[in-house]
């Protein structure tokens, strides 16, 4: 086995893997939505109605949501640092400007009820 | 049935998580790995350049002043003091994860802190080993009373390093996996972090008392083994009492030859692996096994643990056999040492790719904790609200520090500079052990196989894939 060649027939096959890869990824549309309006998140016996709500930003957007709740909690918006207190029954907005890049969790505070993941894209 | 809810500690602690590798980085990762690969293979040196370990001392006025023994009572009376304190704050502290002093400190600033440390600096955690300094005490009174040295027994060589692999598996089970429970797991608390610590530190000072200070932390205790690993990759070493500098990499070399070693490193890379594909990869499969078990009649608790506890295994198993596949196809490569030779002769070249892991996984957590831990856990170490030593207790972590783009490049970076490292490495050792330079580069396919899977898989496990 000549070892020149087989080098150069891997080395072939190893850049059009490579180009491939960037091809076929690159291209995938990363076009990624993003939450529009206000999303209204139901409450119903401490847990968010229909699984915990995902919302998507890109930075500097304005992030607004409104937590409708038959207990009475607390809402933490993590990272953001802001803390709501809701009555039963009550309703509480949010509206804030999606200034920090990353995944972060909403939770009812006294619960430890996950309710919201908010991911914010640069 | 049930959801399977595990928090993870670094979620626990940190309330910012990193957004995944976008897809487009990901192909640029990948390629360059790909392509630094080739050409690795077909631009390299034919002889041996980092099995002599060329180390050179320095002065000996900075020798005296960071190896004496006023430095030495100093380091050692800063660790049990810090030891102390991470203990007491664990027991008497309050049960919030994020605002424990002992948490933070143990798996954050220490974990995460010395590994990179060790490899800018040397094997810094030796000095500040409070199990060590408090041996060494024990053991320099008993010999000034009694008039004698303490008898140890000789520590079999067969044992080498497989305790601290054993306890490296262990600590990162009760990281990631144990947790106090609920109805659903919350991760490990303060109080169980606190009386783990106590449960070690009997269980090391009784293991050194029996088998000497020195050898159980060469062999035995996990942070020295796994913080010394990391060093190897550095610059700096003391040697003789003396500190001096060494070729980088160069000192790696030699590490592996002691039993147990490759278990270290397995260790080390599965253990990051499994904390990452728990959230991704796993998930699916981890969410069945548990309903599985919570079905079949155990508590939700039990059956998390358990089933954590099998993919933390499987991780290691998978890890440990895409290593040894790699070293058996090495071996038929003609004129090369045999294969016992091969599988521990190549282990110290995963050392770099356990520290890439390690940089990739937790950069973001160590910057955004260490902030926490140098402002209100440092004012406020119980987290009672009623201490405020520093005047800092009311600061919080300031997640705006980095971008997501920045974490994103350093992990890519990371994990390509390891993987160059590892494959450097690889390339060196082969050349050592085949003569001939066509057969050393034939049985660096194998090996450059290895290593585009491990780095791949941590690309993978940082990506949109994952997520």
């Amino acid at each position: 086995m000549d070892s020149k060649y087989t080098r150069v027939a891997i080395g072939v096959v190893v850049l059009v893997v490579a180009v491939v890869l960037l091809v076929v990824l690159s291209g995938g549309g990363d076009s990624e939505k993003t939450t529009k309006g206000v999303t209204t998140i139901t409450i119903k016996d401490g847990k968010p109605v229909g699984g915990v709500a995902q919302l998507t930003y890109n930075e500097g957007e304005q992030v607004r949501f409104k937590v409708d709740s038959d207990v009475s909690d607390e809402v933490h918006m993590h990272g953001y640092d802001i803390m709501k207190d809701v009555e039963a029954g009550g309703s509480v907005s949010f509206d804030f400007p999606a200034t920090i890049e990353g995944v972060f969790e909403a939770e009812l505070e006294d619960r430890k009820e996950q309710i919201l993941e908010l991911t914010v894209n640069p | 049935m049930t959801l399977a809810v595990l928090l993870p500690l670094a979620h626990a602690l940190v309330s910012r998580k990193d957004l995944p590798i976008p897809a487009w980085l990901f192909a640029w990762g990948a390629s360059i790995v790909l392509i630094v690969s080739f050409f690795a293979l077909s631009v390299a040196w034919r002889s041996p350049r980092f099995e002599r370990d060329r180390w050179r001392p320095s002065g000996a006025a900075l020798s005296r002043a960071l190896l004496g023994y006023p430095a030495q009572v100093l380091c050692g009376a800063i660790g049990v003091f810090l030891l102390g304190l991470a203990v007491y704050a664990g027991l008497r502290g309050t049960g919030a994860p994020d605002r424990n002093f002992a948490l933070t400190f143990l798996f954050v600033t220490c974990w995460l802190g010395f590994p990179l440390f060790s490899v800018v600096l040397g094997d810094v955690f030796r000095p500040f080993n409070p199990w060590r300094a408090i041996g060494r005490i024990v053991g320099g009174s008993f010999a000034l009373i009694a008039g004698q040295r303490f008898a140890h027994l000789p520590y079999p060589r067969w044992l080498g390093r497989w305790p601290a692999a054993i306890g490296l598996l262990a600590f990162v089970w009760l990281e990631v996996v144990y947790g106090v429970s609920g109805g659903v797991t919350v991760g490990v608390s303060p109080n169980t972090a606190a009386t783990a610590l106590l449960v070690y530190s009997a269980y090391t000072l009784a293991m050194m008392a029996v088998f000497g200070v020195e050898e159980w932390c060469d062999g035995g205790e996990v942070f020295s083994v796994y913080f010394g690993m990391l060093s190897q990759l550095g610059v700096f070493a003391v040697e003789d009492g003396r500190l001096g500098r060494r070729m980088p990499l160069a000192a790696s070399t030699h590490w592996a030859t002691v039993p147990g070693s490759l278990a270290v490193v397995l260790a080390s890379i599965a253990s990051t692996s499994f904390d990452g594909a728990q959230e991704g990869a796993f998930k699916g499969a981890i969410s069945s096994t548990f309903d599985w078990f919570s079905e079949a009649g155990l508590s939700l608790t039990a059956s998390l643990r358990l089933t954590d506890t099998i993919f933390m295994l499987l991780c290691f198993g998978g890890v440990a056999l895409v290593y040894l596949i790699g070293v058996r196809g090495m071996a038929t490569v003609s004129g090369g040492p045999p294969l016992l030779k091969l599988r521990t002769g190549f282990a110290h070249t995963l050392i770099p790719i356990a520290f890439a892991y390690l940089v990739a996984h937790y950069f973001s957590l160590f910057v955004f904790q260490e902030q926490a831990q140098f402002t209100y856990l440092l004012s406020d170490p119980l987290g009672t609200a009623t201490t405020n030593l520093f005047g800092t207790a009311e600061a919080g972590v300031d997640y705006k520090v980095l971008s997501a783009n920045a974490i994103w490049y350093v992990q890519v970076a990371a994990l390509v500079i390891g993987h160059v490292i590892g494959l450097t490495l690889a390339h060196d050792r082969a050349t050592a052990y085949w003569g001939d330079y066509r057969q050393a580069a034939r049985s660096q396919y194998w090996m450059l196989a290895v290593m585009v899977s491990f780095t791949c898989f941590g690309l993978y496990l940082l990506s949109a894939g994952n997520a």
